[in-house]
């Protein structure tokens, strides 16, 4: 029923805003975009630039000085000097790059896919019509995504504590071994994929529910007519019709994996005594305001550019297949 | 369109009506008390005497702001310094004053400063420079806030002091002597504590070894305890500001690594690391039978275990004599009230101040002035069982060499924890994790 009534409206809607705001002014006019045109000149300018003003101060000008930078060895108080390539040549040398690197992939990985299936879940579940309460579990989801990054990792340390935290007291009760969660390589991951899932699962839930709640219930009713089970449902049905929200969740998350800093920083600020928690942020940071290499930092930070650049280039050629699947069925 | 008009009145009116307040209740304003602000870590500025000073000067207000140590010397100073703007007070511990020492352009030179008559009523002389000061304190401590061009960038505050914090009951149950000058008998050398460290672990209980006991928290910090027992780090002093590197070929690195790597790997210590939850849990649990102590630790110790009371005591340290930490009061050169900054540091750092912090606080005074002081020397304190902890850590920190600290000795002091914690960890062996800290270091200091 309620696709119908959407069908209805899509094809009520007008083809441009602006006739059905003011039909009759657009009736008089007799080319309307060009009023709409001239309106963007007079005032368009202003209005925008505010924004433009302040990414110029902030985003611009600060990305061109650390390209400029990054050919130099810069020290804030020691001076500097021309180096030339040396920072690229140094960092392609550089075993806590690609440590850093891995680190850094590795800790996207273990967040983005369980937190992917966990919000998924939910999603399922605050869809469910027989849930009470919905709007206060949706509210409550995105509780953590507001709470600040160090309070959650003062808490997550205590959680994963080697000798007295609650996970390992847990685990001990089936006779596991206390894990040490910040010396080892996986573990120490494992942590921080934990604290960057409990922050955005309940987000991606939410995101997740939009487009499921868009889903038509036609579909669901001629699927069980058909004799699907709900989880028959669940995979013919709601998966498919999620895939451009999968991979939106995924564009972002990977945007968002690629920036781990703060929880890597505070448990111990090196990134481990092998660095086996060393991100590609968190290296960056250090080499610029620990070690004052800010040439170097400035070098690293293009080094990231880069890598987004060829992750953004793999997500766009995957989005266009997914998008001309679509069009296709 | 007229009524357009009278608007536009009504907004001019109002305009002139706040600019007409605003310029009226400028001079009300006009006798604005100074602020001095400071920033600081850890416990270096002490609530109890800020307030004092306030009860002293009500017109002059302390903002301080207080973050962690190692932003603070480092990123902080940095733009502060490189912006030309900056606090009035800033904190900066030893382990940076190798660093700093190498910028004196970044702080005011205290010898060109004379104190005011702000606190001659409180103790202070008028018309001093630092030089009028420098009797009071310990010299070496003294040198560690001398810029290398010879200005006086800080004054001391406290100075670390390293001592053996034990558990009496602890002690006891192992059947090891349990009073404070017997313990310390125990262990003259890093060895013969490595051995007890030893004897204490066999006569723990299965249950107690699962559990995670041990006789020392972290066997790491051992390796700082005999680095600081030297007179040379990682660089001789060559007269150059940066000084030399040696940190290959220094006998004391090769020292206090391989003691630390067999205190390691005989496994005296617990591999908790300080500062963390499980530390924090273990010292009230008694999971460890001892810490390498500064005398700032003591509060800490108390603020965390505070139902340990009466099972401490403080034993001498290993080798005799030790030091760990200390911290400089210094102006920054862009400081706006660079007078009233250091009227207040002669002040807070005058002996009777450092002997007010000691007893509340337990910093020890690098105001060595107090050493033979009965009021310091008499000073018990009932939570370490009654120990004379003023004569303990007097004695310890007069048999201190003085250190030369070089330029970036906390970046190597970094790479070689992070390298003991690797063979802790049983994540590599002794001898690859230290190709692996040379490597690190190198980084470092090259580029």
């Amino acid at each position: 029923m309620s696709h119908l009534k959407d069908k209805e409206r899509r094809r009520k809607a007008p083809l441009t805003p602006w006739k059905s705001a003011n039909p009759k002014k657009a009736a008089k006019s007799k080319k309307p975009s060009e009023g709409v045109a001239s309106l963007d000149h007079r005032f368009g300018i202003p209005f925008i630039a505010p924004f433009f003003v302040i990414f110029l101060i902030f985003g611009l000008a600060p990305v061109i000085y650390s390209i400029y930078i990054s050919f130099y060895k810069w020290d804030p108080l020691g001076g500097s000097t021309f180096n030339g390539v040396q920072n690229f040549v140094t960092l392609w040398g550089d075993s806590d790059f690609w440590l850093a690197i891995r680190n850094t992939f590795s800790i996207w990985a273990l967040s983005t896919f369980p937190q992917m299936a966990m919000a998924i879940g939910l999603a399922v579940i605050l869809r469910s019509k027989r849930l009470r309460g919905a709007s206060f579990w949706r509210t409550i989801f995105l509780v953590p995504n507001i709470t600040s990054v160090i309070a959650i990792t003062i808490v997550f340390g205590q959680l994963f504590g080697r000798d007295f935290g609650i996970i390992n007291g847990i685990l001990g009760l089936f006779g596991i071994d206390n894990i040490d969660f910040i010396e080892g390589v996986v573990p120490s991951h494992i942590q921080i994929a934990a604290m960057i899932t409990w922050r955005w699962v309940g987000y991606n839930t939410l995101i997740f529910l939009a487009s499921m709640l868009a889903i038509p219930d036609e579909l669901y009713e001629s699927a069980s007519v058909d004799g699907a089970t709900k989880w028959q449902q669940f995979i013919y049905v709601t998966l498919p019709q999620l895939k451009n929200t999968i991979t939106f969740v995924l564009v972002v998350g990977t945007i968002g994996g690629l920036q781990v800093f703060a929880e890597p920083q505070q448990l111990a600020a090196d990134g481990g005594s092998s660095k086996q928690f060393l991100t590609l942020t968190l290296f960056l940071y250090n080499q610029a305001f620990v070690n004052n290499k800010y040439g170097y930092a400035a070098a690293i930070g293009i080094a990231i550019t880069v890598i987004v650049l060829i992750i953004s280039v793999i997500n766009f050629l995957i989005t266009r297949r997914i998008s001309n699947d679509g069009s296709g069925r | 369109m007229r009524k357009k008009t009278l608007f536009r009145g009504s907004i001019a009116v109002s305009t002139a009506a706040i600019l007409a307040a605003g310029v009226l209740g400028t001079p009300a304003r006009a006798a604005d008390p100074v602020t001095i602000t400071i920033w600081t870590f850890g416990d270096v500025i002490q609530r109890q005497l800020v307030q004092e000073y306030k009860n002293l000067h009500p017109e002059i207000s302390l903002q301080i702001k207080k973050s962690d140590l190692d932003p603070l010397n480092g990123t902080n100073m940095v733009t502060a310094c490189t912006s030309k703007t900056g606090p009035d007070i800033v904190a900066v511990e030893v382990q940076y004053s190798g660093y700093w020492r190498s910028y004196p352009k970044c702080f005011t030179d205290l010898r060109k400063m004379k104190t005011s008559e702000a606190n001659v009523a409180a103790g202070v002389p008028a018309g001093k420079t630092a030089l009028d000061f420098k009797k009071n304190y310990l010299p070496w401590r003294w040198e560690q806030g001398v810029g290398y061009d010879d200005s006086v960038i800080g004054f001391p505050t406290d100075v670390g002091g390293l001592e053996v914090a034990y558990r009496v009951d602890l002690f006891k149950k192992a059947g090891l002597p349990t009073e404070r000058g017997a313990v310390g008998k125990l262990w003259p050398t890093w060895d013969k504590f490595i051995e007890t460290g030893v004897k204490y672990n066999k006569k723990l209980s299965a249950a107690d070894k699962k559990a995670g006991k041990g006789f020392i928290d972290n066997a790491g910090t051992i390796y700082a305890a005999i680095m600081n027992q030297g007179t040379e780090k990682y660089y001789k002093n060559d007269g150059t500001d940066a000084g030399k590197l040696i940190y290959e070929t220094n006998p004391q690195v090769k020292k206090a690594w391989d003691t630390t790597i067999k205190a390691t790997e005989l496994g005296i210590g617990t591999r908790i690391g300080q500062y963390t939850s499980d530390w924090n849990i273990g010292m009230n649990k008694g999971t460890f039978a001892t810490i390498l102590a500064p005398a700032w630790m003591m509060d800490y110790i108390k603020q965390q275990a505070p139902d340990t009371t009466g099972k401490w005591d403080i034993a001498a340290l290993p080798g005799g004599g030790g030091n760990q930490g200390g911290t400089q009061l210094t102006v920054p050169s862009y400081a706006k009230n660079s007078q009233e900054a250091y009227d207040f540091i002669t002040w807070y750092l005058a002996p009777e101040q450092q002997l007010k912090v000691f007893k509340v606080y337990g910093l020890f005074p690098a105001a060595s002035v107090l050493y033979d002081d009965a009021a310091l020397l008499d000073y018990k304190d009932p939570f370490f069982n009654n120990a004379p902890v003023g004569k303990i850590y007097a004695a310890g920190v007069s048999k201190v060499k003085p250190i030369f600290e070089g330029k970036l000795q906390r970046a190597i002091d970094q790479a070689i924890g992070a390298g003991l914690g690797r063979v802790a960890a049983k994540k590599m062996t002794a001898k690859k994790s230290w190709d692996q800290v040379l490597a690190d270091i190198k980084k470092v200091i090259t580029n």
